[in-house]
């Protein structure tokens, strides 16, 4: 996926968490050296000055492993460097800036942000194909293309995308394009069994700080949740066991492990999801950060 | 009696800037109670190592002796490159900084003109490390 994509729904996003958070002066996303967004306020040459000082940290860095964050806290502000899917987000912010609220802001919109591009973006090509594949079977490329190219309604942009894809696909011919064709009825098979099964709700996100989980007789593969979470499922899901949580941490990390209900009351409702340090290695998480935990549906 | 006629007769007279001296004392004081410190932490689980050094001393204490120079100058560049960092948006002087890498992680911070780096590992509890260590 192309940085430019990226570009706009980032840049948007920047621009909001310093709407909704005043105190961060400046925030910028860089990958590969490259400045990819930045907010109104951040400069190209304050951004490019500190993407080369952070890449002089990271080259000596080797005793540490690949650098994941940099929290530089000076006499008038913070500023913070983030590895997010790929990308390094860095926030600037002022003293009297509330730290917890920055780190969530920032934390959780961007990797979702970055995630729906990717996925919308890969949705819209998967769209594209199918509508060009179609009409080509009929023998009538190019009414089919541009009709395909009318129905859409899309901007300019996205037109010349499905332009550029339908005649890449043209000039492969037959064969590979065939073969995509005839995978259809093989697609719509799953779909006749979803119509025995009952309709289940999605699996519902619960966004939770982890929390360290030791002691000698906690088992390595089991969390431990909130009674109230674990009730909505149940609630939500009836009859249907659930027996494992899938954990998701901000980096992109996910875990399968089985779940068990918090024990101390003085933890309950919280919003915490304590985690033996195994599961935290797999996630490459710490106690503080945060992550998502769905319930698998068996 | 005579020896102490001798003993007088040979002192030189010489000026003593109190402000420089008592300035020094304050630096000496501070470097002993920093290496103090930095010596307990050190003990801690997870704690791989520090570098403290100032305008005249250093002192080092790494668990991988052969690493001393990769950690010396990885040090240095972290503080002199984040230094740069604040200076780009006006923050003022670093307090401090925390680096983390998927393995280790790195503390550094400027008490008083000593320049100092903990390295630790990834688990190691860094916010009571910054407590233990600041005045």
């Amino acid at each position: 996926m192309s940085n430019e994509v990226y570009a706009f729904t980032l840049e948007s996003t920047l621009d909001e968490i310093q709407n909704a958070c005043p105190d961060v002066t400046s925030n910028f996303v860089f990958k590969d050296g490259k400045i990819i967004a930045k907010n109104k306020k951040t400069t190209e040459e304050n951004a490019t000055q500190t993407i080369n000082a952070f890449d002089a940290i990271t080259e000596r860095a080797n005793a540490l492993g690949d650098v994941d964050n940099i929290t530089i806290q000076s006499t008038k502000g913070k500023v913070n460097i983030a590895a997010m899917n790929d990308f390094y987000v860095t926030t600037v912010s002022s003293k009297e800036a509330d730290e917890k609220y920055v780190n969530t802001l920032t934390r959780i919109l961007i990797p979702i942000v970055i995630k729906l591009s990717k996925k919308i973006q890969l949705a819209s090509l998967e769209n594209e194909t199918i509508r060009i594949d179609q009409p080509k079977s009929e023998d009538n490329k190019d009414e089919a293309a541009e009709g395909a190219v009318e129905e859409m309604g899309e901007s300019d942009e996205a037109k010349d995308q499905s332009d550029q894809t339908y005649y890449e696909e043209e000039k492969e011919e037959t064969a590979p394009v065939e073969s995509e064709t005839y995978e259809e009825p093989e697609q719509a098979e799953p779909e006749a069994k979803y119509d025995n099964d009952p309709l289940l709700p999605e699996p519902p996100v619960t966004q939770l700080i982890v929390e360290n989980l030791s002691g000698l007789l906690v088992p390595s593969d089991t969390v431990r949740i909130d009674k109230e979470v674990i009730t909505q499922w149940a609630e939500l899901y009836g009859d249907r066991k659930i027996k494992e949580v899938e954990v998701e941490a901000l980096n992109g990390k996910i875990t399968r492990c089985k779940f068990k209900q918090i024990k101390k009351s003085k933890d309950a409702g919280k919003g915490i999801v304590k985690m033996p340090e195994k599961i935290q290695l797999t996630l490459e998480t710490q106690q503080g950060e945060l992550v998502t935990v769905k319930p698998v549906i068996e | 009696m005579v020896k102490k006629k001798q003993s007088q007769e040979n002192l030189t007279a010489i000026t003593v800037d109190a402000d420089e001296l008592s300035a020094n004392l304050k630096e000496n004081k501070t470097y002993k109670d920093l290496t103090d410190k930095l010596a307990k932490i050190r003990k801690k689980s997870g704690v791989v190592g520090y570098i403290i050094r100032n305008a005249t001393s250093a002192a080092i204490d790494l668990k991988e002796p052969e690493k001393l120079v990769e950690y010396a100058i990885f040090s240095s560049k972290l503080q002199d490159s984040s230094q740069e960092i604040s200076d780009q948006f006006k923050l003022g002087d670093i307090t401090n900084v925390l680096i983390e890498g998927k393995q280790n992680k790195a503390l550094c911070m400027n008490i008083e003109g000593n320049k100092i780096s903990i390295f630790m590992e990834r688990d190691a509890d860094d916010a009571d490390i910054l407590k233990q260590i600041s005045p």
